[in-house]
Formats: structure tokens, sequence, C-alpha cells
């Protein structure tokens, strides 16, 4: 049998995922006078999709904007209403400035030039709330702060299960010890978790199929604070919208937002009508308006389309080179430099990537909670609400603190170590590290893609037979898999576990696009060509009742 | 492969191995230069190169990740496009 660490781990939190929004988590709970513990996939000081840096923060300041409810209708109208909660969107943007005037006190540049700079991911003409900053060391920055409070990080400890009492209260969480070679079982008794993993990154093929990690966001989020929160019964929401990010094509990183150009074509014609030249203030918003953009000139022949920053006054463009750095996009400017690629001179062919479920996932209330009793959710991995780094922080401090007061009263059954979940996980982590000759991690991680791109795709059509079909290939590939998956190390079953997370993932987008009778945005119908009105406004949600999934529609609240 | 450690310039502090989000380089053995084990899974964020204290890591790009350029249009007198 896998190893069982004899010591079970106690805390009133226990943060799933030290990333933005997980650390801010565990430092509002330590704040609020809780015993805090961040079980980290990796190493906090540089996991996650923010891992070395980030340049945009929404955020709301009364002397800037003026007046709350017209910061709220640009943040409607333009930058994250689509698959938002009103509520929860109002909550992120009330608590939004505090969270920055807080990381420029630990030492996070949030004031460029010594004041508020608001530049980029804006329509010209409109009310600019994205702040400008330099986040290169914000995860280092965050983690010392949640250490001085006294927060325990356990890193290298991805956590695979959480564990519900009888009531359905979150009780613990199973987590695997991947620091050295061979794995081992970590538990963990708590009365709350906040789960904060991130996106599902690597759910569809990356836009170089034969290299899976080249992917937008950071790879090692596969969802499974999604999974894991779904097999426990929260309700997941939006996951049958997909979510398109695009930049540089083949060498695939967030931060198109970063970029100071205007798209143009082969011909150096410009594609969108908003901006004739490229500005600090205003980045060409033409891919935000027409996210299919790269695709659709591609297939019309009237591609490529290329980001052309040639415009730029050497002021700006040293501006533009710094900006990546804060960004974390450092490896973005060598791999141009290497390759005698010059922005002043050259224009850069951009294109989309692979489809993620960033902003699809985990419905929550305004403070963060699950349907699950002492179950919060916080940052890429919340369906009906995202606002990026300034959301997973801001949203994290809330999920902290009401995390925290919960714990105060919550006495859960104390059945960690004789869970069932726990013994039947063991024996089948076991199976996967004793199995002598099988499948690798990775076949099942690409079929996973290839079932997804094909039947449930965003660059095909979907359709209820395509779907329909696909869920049975689901079906039939866990049966394969769950007999035939081996693994050498601990790595290789922290990859196998993931690539098990996206199947189930795999399988809740299958259902719930089904459930959406319509085209909408990414998700293109064959046997509903329109976008029905009656629908606007309407989310799709999943959970998980008796071990069977139900799918249902509710009004965006 | 990326990434790429220079064993004479290494101090054998581990850092690299610890801190990649990735775990590219799996557990390090203290006292060695730590080895890539999973090269194909660098999601090139470039971590490991920023805070090596001895400068000893390159990151080398893989061919498929090839960014795709062309010349900017000329420009005619007093920068405007033609």
């Amino acid at each position: 049998m896998i190893t069982m660490d004899p010591v079970v781990r106690e805390c009133d939190v226990l943060v799933m995922g030290g990333g933005i929004g997980g650390l801010m988590a565990a430092i509002a709970a330590a704040d609020a006078g809780a015993r805090v513990i961040v079980a980290e996939k990796a190493d906090t000081r540089r996991s996650g999709s923010g891992a070395t840096g980030n340049d945009h923060f929404v955020c709301y300041i009364p002397e800037v904007h003026g007046d709350f409810e017209d910061f709220m209708r640009e943040l409607k109208l333009t930058q994250a209403g689509l698959n938002a909660d009103e509520p929860v969107l109002r909550a992120f943007a009330a608590r939004s400035f505090e969270i920055a005037r807080d990381w420029h006190k630990w030492g996070i540049n949030m004031k460029l030039n010594g004041q508020w700079t608001f530049e980029g991911h804006a329509y010209p003409g409109h009310m600019r709330t994205h702040l400008k900053y330099d986040g290169r060391d914000q995860k280092k920055i965050l983690t010392r702060e949640a250490l001085k409070r006294g927060v325990v990080i356990e890193n290298k400890t991805p956590v695979a299960e959480l564990l519900t009492d009888r009531a359905g209260r979150i009780c613990g969480a199973m987590a695997i010890d991947v620091s050295d070679t061979v794995p081992a079982v970590k538990l963990f008794r708590t009365k709350t978790v906040i789960a904060a993993t991130g996106s599902a990154n690597r759910i569809y093929s990356s836009c170089t199929p034969a290299w899976m990690f080249n992917v937008a966001g950071c790879p090692a989020c596969t969802g499974t604070g999604v999974a894991a929160s779904y097999r426990v019964g929260a309700t997941l929401v939006n996951m049958d919208i997909p979510a398109i990010p695009a930049g540089p094509k083949y060498f695939s990183r967030a931060g198109k937002g970063t970029w100071i150009g205007i798209l143009r074509d082969y011909h150096g014609k410009n594609i969108g009508p908003f901006l004739e030249k490229p500005s600090r203030e205003h980045g060409d918003i033409t891919s935000d308006v027409w996210p299919s953009v790269f695709r659709d000139k591609q297939r019309d022949g009237t591609g490529p389309v290329y980001m052309d920053c040639s415009e730029l006054s050497e002021e700006d463009m040293q501006y533009l080179l710094w900006a990546f750095t804060c960004e974390g996009d450092t490896s973005l400017v060598e791999a141009m430099e290497k390759q005698g690629i010059d922005l002043r001179r050259h224009m850069v062919e951009f294109g989309s990537y692979e489809c993620t479920l960033l902003g699809r996932g985990v419905e929550i209330d305004p403070h963060a909670a699950t349907n699950v009793p002492g179950l919060y959710a916080v940052g890429d991995q919340v369906g009906n609400f995202l606002s990026h780094i300034a959301g997973a922080a801001t949203m994290g401090r809330i999920a902290g603190e009401r995390a925290a007061e919960y714990a105060r009263t919550a006495e859960p059954d104390d059945r960690v170590e004789n869970h069932p979940v726990v013994a039947e996980r063991r024996a089948f982590y076991t199976a996967l590290m004793e199995r002598k000759h099988g499948s690798s991690w990775k076949e099942l991680n690409i079929t996973v893609n290839q079932l997804m791109d094909d039947y449930v795709g965003v660059y095909n059509v979907r359709s209820e037979t395509l779907m329909s079909a696909g869920l049975k290939y689901f079906g039939d590939l866990r049966k394969r898999a769950e007999s035939s998956v081996m693994c050498r190390d601990a790595h290789e079953l922290m990859r196998a576990l993931e690539a098990f997370d996206l199947l189930d993932l795999a399988e809740v987008v299958c259902l719930s696009a089904l459930e959406r009778k319509e085209t909408r945005g990414g998700h293109r119908r064959a046997d509903y060509t329109f976008t029905n009105p009656l629908l606007n406004g309407m989310f799709v949600t999943a959970r998980l009742q008796d071990g069977r999934p139900v799918i249902s529609m509710r009004p965006a609240r | 492969m990326p990434p790429v450690i220079d064993p004479k310039k290494c101090v054998h502090c581990g850092t690299c191995a610890q801190i990649c989000c990735m775990d590219v380089y799996g557990p390090a053995k203290p006292q060695t230069v730590p080895q890539v084990r999973y090269p194909e899974e660098c999601w090139h964020c470039r971590a490991c190169v920023m805070d090596c204290p001895a400068g000893a890591i390159e990151l080398t790009y893989p061919l498929p990740m090839m960014i795709l350029c062309k010349d900017a249009p000329a420009r005619g007198e007093g920068g405007d496009r033609p």
C-alpha cells in the first residue's frame, strides 16, 4: 500500500493551492485568529499563473473613478459582466482598493511613478478599470506576509480529495506528498477548506499539441479544486461557455493586455476600428470584441493577423518591454531576443490558444462560500465571477475572513483517518503505483484533449450527437484508464491524478454544453445555430446528487 | 531542452528544483547539480533563471514554440503609413 504519513495535520482553515487567492485567503484567516495551513502543489514563492508576475489589477478608487455605480456599469459592460453574478462582482469591487493599498504597503509596487495609474484593458472613451502595477515579486511577498502571521505552508503537497462528514460538512482533505520520488498520503483535519487551484489549463489540446505544457496559464493548474469540490457536492456553473485566450501564436503566454500595438493584416492594414495609433492608455481591444478573429481570418484566407508595435516612440517601447517583466513574461522577451525579433521593426503573428476553464467552475456567494458547508472557493476556479489577479486577491481575503468565522463554531464529525474516501482513494493510488505495465498519465491527458477538441470543442461545432458520443467515449476512457494507468514515481502519480480530474471536468463540460440549446460566444451548436434572447443571463449549473449529475439552468443573480 | 544548468557555475543550493512550479527537476539531492528530469513539462516561466543565485541556468526554447514574425510595413516621411 502507498505510505500514509502517520501525522494528521490539524487546522481551522486549510487553503488548497497557494496562488494569489490562496495566499490572500491564508493571510486574512490568520489575521482573524484561525490556525491556517496552505497545501501547495509546488512552492508558493513561484507557483500558479501569477508565478513570475502580473501587471493589471482591476480596482475601484473613489478619487479616480468617482461614483461606484459608474465603475460597476463599466465593469459589467466591458470587463467581467458576462458570466458574473452581480452581488459577487459588487462584493469584490467594493473592497478591491484596500487590497491594492495593502499590497503597496507590503512592497508590491502598485503606484507606478508614485501614483495610481490606470492603463490598458480599456475601450477608447471609456473609464479605465485596470490599475497598472509591477507584480514580478508578488508571490514571494505574499508568502512572506503569510509566514509572518504564523501560516504553515506545506509545499510539494497537492491536495487531491476533500472529505465531508455524515452531514455533508467539510471535515478534512487528502493530499499527496511529492517532495520525494516515493509518494506518501497526507491527511488534514480541518473545519474549512478554501479551494484556490486556478483554472484547468490542460483540458483541451495546446496550440502546439505535441508540446502539451505550452499553455497560457500555469500548466500545473488542472482544475483539481473544481473537480474535488464537485465530488463533494459543490455546484459548478458556466462550464458550457469556453474561455479562449490569445497572444503570440505558438508561444502560449497570458498577458495580451500588456501589448501596446495594433492588430494588422499581412499588408499592414488595421483589422479593427478601435485605434489608429497605439498608446499606453489603450491597447487594441479588437480581439476582446472579436475573440475568434485569428481563427476566422486564418480560415477565410485573409490572415495571418499580426501585432504591430513598430509605431511606438522609443520611450513607449522601453515601457512595453519593462511591462512584460512586470507581467512575468521575461521568457517572451528573451525568446524574441534569441530569435532576433525587434518589435521596433517586426510584427509578431498572434493566434488563439487552447480553450480553458478560466472563470468557469465552482459557484460562490458574495462571501466566497459554496453550497457545501465549510467549503469556499476563490480565484480562476470560480464559475460565476472572474476578475483575474484582483478578483482572486480580494475574494481570497473575503473567503479567509468568512472561513475563520465559520470555523469558530463548526464541529464536523471527527472521522478523517477512517474516512471511506481515504481508504478507497488510497487503494486506487496503490493500484496506479504497483502496476508494472500499462499506460502513462500522458496518454490519458492526450486522450482527454483529443476527445474535448473533437466532441465538445470550440474550433469545431458542438451538437447533441457529437456531445452525446463524446460523453460515451469519456466513460469508455475512464474504464480503460482506471485499469491501465501506471505511475513510476510521485511526480507521475501527481500528473495522473491531474489527468483523472481533467476527465471528471470533461464530462461536466459535455453535460453542461448539452443543456445550452443555443449558440453563444465560443459555444457554437450546429443544431441550434441562433442565440436565444430568452437565455440571456441564464447560467447552466451542474452538481452531483446521490452520485449522479444534475444539470439545470438558473438566472444570473 | 529547457532548462540547462551550467555545472561549473551551479552552487548546489537546490533553489531551482524547489521553486519550479512544474516540478521539472524533480527532487534535488543535497549538494548536487539538480537533474532536469521532466524537460518537456517546462512552462518557460523562467523563475529558475531569475532566482538562481549563481546565474547558472539558461532556458532554451523548443522549436515548436517559434515566434512568427515579419517586417512591419515601411512608413512614409513624417511617420505616416503609406
